[in-house]
């Protein structure tokens, strides 16, 4: 791809790998540098990459960048102190949509990815496998597991009361 | 396709919730559905787990484009002094008039018939039929006053230019001596093509320039260029009444001179016309100077 085909992308995707980071991440700073290792990974590889393919390669790249993130995260256990410190926390509007978020956070990393994937960028199992390098079969198990650990989470007692 | 049945429904919603399903799933689906309410409940409790699409905007994207530099360039306002001076208006282009090989043609047959007509006309009018031209038979004029008629009368007494040009043939008639002085040449159109221009005059009294210059008129077409001809100046003695009348035979003698050989070598027969070369030649040259006048003012413009 070339230079303006990069910079397109900047213009198209950027949004949607911060939206998929920081849902998963939700630490906008965080997200932030995320991104912008993502896109400078782009750029680096810009030659290798076909435009067509420039969104799928920038969310490969991101959810491996998150994945090491938050495996480093939660060998320093920071992972408690995000909600607490004094970064800003992604503001949600609203009651139910913090519920919401609230049960995707407990999901597990991939998982998390995975409905990200699915419900925000609307990728197809097989396309999710390729950025998460899992089998489609192993994306569809998954994400019906996630999908009932939400809705598990959202009919619970405590969420209803 | 697989049945929908108790054991396999969640797959079919979870699926179905993940817009995995084709159509005839789908369909498939929502009959079990509406066979099975406690199905459908289920199947709206997993619809809430599906995220509603919201934008979120990444801060701080400027950095993430590469090598584009806003540039700012301040307007600066430099004012050419002399700007008037630049316009230009395009001239106006001359008409160009293309001459054609016909319209040459055309105009060249049209000078041609205008100069004939003009020729013929001249001629008709100097009451001269083209036989008496050619064959230059002097005929006697009323007019002509032979010098020698009166006694004791100076050929000065030739009283008028076109008498003297006209009596050349009387004067060559009388066989006057040639008293060399300067020979006049009459030009050929004045006394017709036959009188030829060499007249001598013996004994001749003096005829000076003033009183032998004339104007010949044009001919008409312009054919011919004909320039005021100037007579030079006879220088004569005085003629006595004798050897005038020794000189003077009782019958005038007229030199008749036969030009019809050179004047034919001069026509040319084109078709039933017989065409003077020199006319012809003329008619050219006019027709040449027009065209090289025309030229020359379309490269001035």
């Amino acid at each position: 791809m070339t230079e303006k085909d990069y910079n397109e992308s900047v213009l198209l995707y950027a949004d949607n790998v911060y939206r998929f980071i920081v849902k998963n991440l939700r630490h906008t700073e965080d997200a932030e540098d995320i991104v912008q290792s993502a896109f400078e990974k782009l750029w680096i590889h810009k030659d290798s990459v076909e435009t067509q393919k420039a969104k799928s390669y920038l969310f490969t790249v991101a959810y491996h960048l998150l994945i090491d993130h938050t495996r480093k995260a939660k060998r320093i256990s920071l992972q408690e102190s995000f909600e607490n410190d004094t970064q800003r926390a992604y503001q949600e509007n609203k009651a139910l949509k913090k519920v919401l978020h609230d049960a995707l956070a407990t999901l597990n990393e991939t998982q998390r990815s995975l409905v990200l994937l699915k419900d925000y960028e609307g990728y197809s199992y097989e396309e999710i496998g390729e950025i998460t390098k899992l089998t489609t079969d192993q994306v569809r198990v998954y994400l019906h597991r996630a999908r009932l650990k939400l809705r598990n989470y959202l009919i619970s007692p405590q969420q209803v009361l | 396709m697989q049945n929908i049945n108790q054991h396999n429904y969640q797959d079919f919603l979870l699926r179905y919730i993940d817009e995995e399903l084709d159509l005839r799933e789908i369909e498939a689906l929502l009959a079990f559905v509406a066979v099975h309410p406690a199905v459908g409940e289920e199947l709206e409790s997993l619809q809430s787990t599906k995220l509603d699409i919201e934008t979120i905007a990444c801060p701080n994207k400027a950095v993430l484009y590469k090598n584009i530099f806003p540039v700012i360039v301040e307007p600066t306002t430099i004012v050419y002094p002399n700007k008037q001076n630049l316009f230009k208006k395009e001239k106006e282009k001359a008409p160009v008039i293309l001459l054609r090989w016909w319209a040459v043609g055309a105009a060249a047959v049209f000078i041609f018939i205008v100069a004939r007509n003009g020729m013929f006309n001249g001629e008709a009018g100097n009451g001269l039929s083209k036989n008496n031209v050619a064959k230059n038979n002097v005929v006697k004029n009323n007019s002509v006053k032979p010098v020698t008629s009166p006694v004791n009368n100076p050929i000065n007494n030739i009283s008028t230019p076109n008498d003297a040009i006209v009596n050349t043939g009387s004067l060559a008639s009388t066989n006057v001596k040639e008293n060399q002085q300067n020979i006049t040449t009459i030009p050929l159109q004045s006394v017709g093509i036959g009188d030829l221009a060499y007249h001598t005059i013996q004994n001749a009294s003096t005829v000076t320039a003033s009183e032998a210059e004339h104007t010949i008129p044009s001919y008409n077409g312009s054919i011919i260029d004909v320039k005021p001809t100037v007579i030079a100046e006879i220088t004569a003695a005085p003629i006595t009444l004798n050897e005038a009348a020794e000189t003077q035979e009782p019958n005038e003698t007229i030199e008749t001179i036969d030009t019809e050989a050179a004047s034919s070598n001069r026509s040319v027969m084109v078709g039933a016309f017989e065409i003077d070369k020199d006319k012809f030649r003329g008619l050219f040259r006019k027709a040449n100077a027009l065209f090289k006048n025309k030229e020359n003012n379309r490269n001035e413009k």
